[in-house]
């Protein structure tokens, strides 16, 4: 008897391994694990009709990302009926910020299915050399599953496979790609511009505004105008956040931005040097006064004023944005930041957010760029089904896909009349960024939750969608055009005496647009032992950056200061800036050519 | 004579002798020491080159001692190294003197006579041990945080601050509100070896000191106290050992850009420099440092125990 009980129990053992080793290999050597043996038993009469796919989740790994975990909502649902796929969203800046998640990805030898990255810098470039992105034009993925990327992108796929794929492989395509037009790009609001509490701004008597340390004693005012927020929370002018501090504070950065310089040239990626998007003019981010170094003073006198949330170096992203919602802010560095407080009742009181400038303001602009942005979309090398996650990235640059991300499916936000897009009614109730409850139809949730969260672009909105004729940015649609501007609107219009910021800016000469240039070149790398020295150095100026602006008096300031810039030229900060100054040198040139 | 030699044999090729099969009831564990505490010193490999993440070991590039003389050959990196090991020597140091406090506690918490009182006490204190450092600071932050914190709306409403003040980002003592927190966390925990200890002291030393006319605190010092005064002493010098490992998730879940000059200990400068700042080798040459000092202080501690307790623990 006990001899059979054991023969039997070592048979069962057998076949458990067995069919275990079965089920690993046949995963392996299956040729096309999309088609599920379900949907072919179930209706083997039907030979060319095309098996209902199998729903696979994608590991989306984005650098871009202020959400983790998976995508619901209105667009899971959008991509669930279209693509049978889920997203599962890992967010670098939810998961340690900086480089942490990139890199314990990359040690781990496995970046994801999708991965989005910030920019075309050493990160992107280390995981081409390292193995850890998909080649599209092995096995004619992107012939077969790129078409519109073929069609609508093609310059920015050239300029990945010259620049980033020696001249034979694509590994990825830029965002914001755009027509080959001259000019900003942008249509009425800047990425950077200071816009304030508009209907305080005007309670005040608008007073003049000349330096962006002007600013500080108008916000004072605004503040005691306004202590206290929809919830009664006291109010500031700057809440800011840490989470995507990069080799500076970003925040602080922004002023910069409003001064038409940027981080890096539009070529080369960013290091510690600012530079202007249409002159010659380089600064370096610790030179005495540089707007990086004017923009951490202000702050800190700022926050001797009451003006910072103590908040602002414990917080994300999201929870800014949420005292934006309620009401707790009186100041925003971008034209998309107080989205959530200008909802339309509120803009029909006359309350909201709008350009104020100020008088040294010049603007920075992005002009138009076939070639695509730094903002890289790829594929992961271990993906397991990449001609689906192929379909999902090529779908997004269609016009039809495009629409989707940004506005949900025809029918929800937006419809056709007559050829042209309109808002629906529940468009006009959520746009731009409401908690806007959606009908189970489209997947339920609300507006604001359900969107997009991978955060990367495809198209620049601003461009003309071949589908209907009108832009894909709503705000510029025929219909929403033709509408009645609200209190807010016809206020600052008449009080700025121009329709929108970017008219405003370009009016009075404000605005500075750096052009795409393009060298079918790739751009120049530092050394590994620089790279380190740039690591060093950028976490000491953000460790100092924040403390500067928490300094307990002038004197304490004034020590930080001289600590932070002594520790940082001790590292090797110099250097750095020397080498990114003869990198901005030759894209001068190029620039004079183009 | 055949048939009897064979069994003989038999049974002489089945058996095996008495040491082999104490090293073989060993062996399981000494592979795990080998598995779990040896075969990791292959990463200090990766303090030699110049590693990337994502590549190969040995495909980046040899660099030999490049990282460790990289740790002195700098002005402002030695001054790293020594700010780093200021913030692990303090906090260590007041980690070592409050360790006293699980040994005071452990005599009080005997003391008390109500039995479920004791209890309560005891599971109530112990608890906490077993909250992960993340749910630790969770907590704080529901105490601590600006805006829904319990302290600050306290605060306002009582009139005793203006506005909301950012606690958790404060750098003011942040060695002792470590400790604090970390004595939080493990008074009762610590205390369970202590209350062993009180409970093995012979009944007859408390009668006899009751005869001759002691009173309840009398008892506890002349007592209590020595009774548990070897256990603590053993600990203390194990401590010691451990001086220089004060772990990370703590003071990683609590630092930020306004604490860290004081916050840093090796652990988590070794997994910023390593992780954050994207520098594996150079931070596998610092935690190699860390070892050698280590062992440094475990001698310290063996030469210690021999002069106090005329006995060593290795």
């Amino acid at each position: 008897m006990k001899k059979v009980k054991k023969s039997l129990l070592a048979l069962l053992i057998f076949a458990l391994i067995g069919s275990m080793l079965a089920a690993c290999s046949s995963g392996n050597n299956d040729p096309k694990p999309s088609a599920s043996p379900n949907s072919t038993t179930s209706d083997p009469e039907t030979g060319t009709e095309e098996p209902a796919r199998e729903e696979i989740t994608i590991d989306v790994f984005s650098m871009l990302s202020n959400f983790s975990g998976e995508q619901t909502g209105w667009f899971a649902h959008a991509l669930k009926e279209k693509f049978n796929v889920k997203l599962n969203i890992i967010s670098s800046n939810l998961e340690g910020g900086g480089d942490i998640k990139f890199q314990s990805m990359m040690a781990g030898g496995d970046l994801g299915d999708l991965v989005v990255f910030g920019d075309t810098d050493s990160k992107y470039l280390d995981a081409i050399a390292a193995g850890m992105l998909l080649d599209w034009t092995k096995d004619g993925l992107l012939d077969n599953y790129g078409k519109n990327m073929l069609q609508n992108a093609p310059k920015a796929l050239e300029k990945n496979k010259a620049q980033f794929g020696g001249g034979t492989s694509i590994y990825g395509i830029g965002n914001d790609v755009g027509p080959e037009t001259e000019g900003p790009s942008e249509a009425k609001e800047l990425n950077y511009h200071p816009n304030l509490r508009w209907d305080l701004y005007e309670q005040l008597g608008r007073p003049e505004i000349n330096t962006m340390e002007d600013y500080l004693p108008v916000l004072k005012q605004m503040q005691e105008l306004q202590p206290e927020s929809d919830s009664g929370k006291p109010t500031y002018a700057f809440s800011m956040w840490a989470d995507w501090d990069g080799n500076l504070m970003m925040n602080t950065k922004a002023w910069a931005g409003m001064h038409g310089y940027e981080e890096g040239d539009g070529f080369n990626p960013g290091g510690f040097t600012l530079v202007s998007a249409d002159t010659e003019d380089v600064q370096g981010i610790l030179d005495e006064d540089s707007y990086y170094m004017r923009g951490l003073r202000l702050y800190f006198d700022a926050n001797q004023m009451g003006l910072v949330d103590p908040d602002s170096i414990t917080q994300n992203f999201d929870e800014a944005v949420n005292k934006m919602r309620d009401g707790q802010l009186l100041f925003s560095w971008f034209s998309w930041f107080d989205d959530a407080y200008n909802t339309p009742e509120r803009m029909a009181e006359g309350k909201g957010f709008h350009l104020v400038p100020f008088n040294e303001a010049r603007s920075f602009s992005n002009g138009f760029n076939p070639y695509g942005g730094g903002r890289v979309w790829a594929i992961g090398s271990k993906a397991e089904h990449p001609e689906r996650v192929m379909e999902v990235i090529d779908w997004l640059y269609s016009p039809e896909g495009n629409m989707v991300a940004n506005y949900g499916p025809e029918g929800m936000m937006w419809e056709l009349k007559d050829g042209k897009p309109v808002l629906t009614a529940l468009g006009e109730e959520a746009f731009p960024s409401n908690k806007t409850p959606i009908p189970a139809e489209f997947g339920g949730g609300v507006w604001d939750d359900g969107r997009n969260q991978i955060n990367n672009t495809t198209f620049k909105n601003t461009m003309i969608n071949p589908d209907n004729g009108d832009p894909y940015d709503y705000t510029l649609w025929t219909s929403t055009l033709a509408k009645a501007p609200t209190k807010l609107e016809e206020n600052w219009r008449a009080a700025m005496d121009a329709n929108t910021p970017v008219e405003w800016f370009t009016k009075n000469n404000k605005i500075a647009v750096q052009k795409a240039i393009y060298t079918g070149q790739p751009y120049v790398e530092m050394s590994d032992d620089m790279k380190q020295k740039q690591g060093q150095v950028a976490s000491v100026i953000k460790e100092y950056s924040w403390k500067l602006i928490y300094a307990n008096d002038e004197a304490h300031f004034n020590q930080l200061k001289e600590e932070m810039i002594s520790k940082a030229k001790g590292l090797g900060y110099d250097e750095i800036v020397e080498f990114n100054k003869e990198q901005h040198k030759v894209v001068f040139e190029l620039r004079k050519n183009s | 004579m055949n048939p009897v030699v064979e069994p003989k044999r038999k049974r002489v090729s089945f058996t095996i002798s008495t040491r082999y099969r104490l090293l073989l009831y060993a062996a399981p564990f000494l592979i795990l020491v080998l598995v779990f505490s040896y075969f990791p010193l292959y990463g200090w490999t990766y303090a030699f080159f110049n590693y990337r993440v994502g590549f190969p070991l040995f495909d980046t590039e040899f660099v030999g001692f490049k990282w460790f003389t990289s740790i002195i050959s700098n002005e402002f990196q030695v001054r790293e190294i020594v700010r780093v090991m200021k913030n692990t020597f303090g906090i260590s140091t007041l980690g070592l003197i409050t360790s006293i406090f699980p040994v005071i506690f452990a005599i009080l918490l005997v003391e008390i006579r109500t039995n479920w009182y004791k209890r309560v006490v005891q599971t109530l204190t112990t608890l906490p041990n077993f909250i992960s450092w993340v749910l630790v600071y969770a907590i704080a932050f529901m105490l601590f945080s600006v805006d829904s914190g319990i302290i600050n709306k306290l605060m306002i409403s009582l009139g005793l601050q203006s506005g909301p003040v950012n606690y958790l980002a404060s750098p003011d003592h942040i060695w002792i509100k470590m400790t604090l927190w970390s004595i939080w966390k493990t008074l009762g925990w610590s205390a369970i070896l202590y209350i062993a200890a009180i409970t093995s002291i012979d009944q007859e030393l408390y009668d006899a000191a009751k005869v001759d006319g002691a009173g309840r605190f009398r008892l506890m010092w002349h007592i209590t106290l020595p009774g548990v005064m070897s256990t603590f002493f053993v600990l203390l010098l194990l401590s010691i050992a451990n001086f220089i490992n004060n772990g990370l998730e703590q003071y990683f879940v609590f630092q930020n850009s306004l604490n860290k000059d004081s916050i840093e200990v090796l652990d988590l400068y070794v997994y910023n420099t390593g992780l954050v700042g994207y520098n594996f080798s150079f931070a596998t040459a610092v935690s190699m440092l860390k070892s050698l000092v280590s062992v440094f202080l475990l001698f310290v501690a063996n030469q210690l125990s021999k002069w106090v307790r005329g006995e060593s623990i290795i």
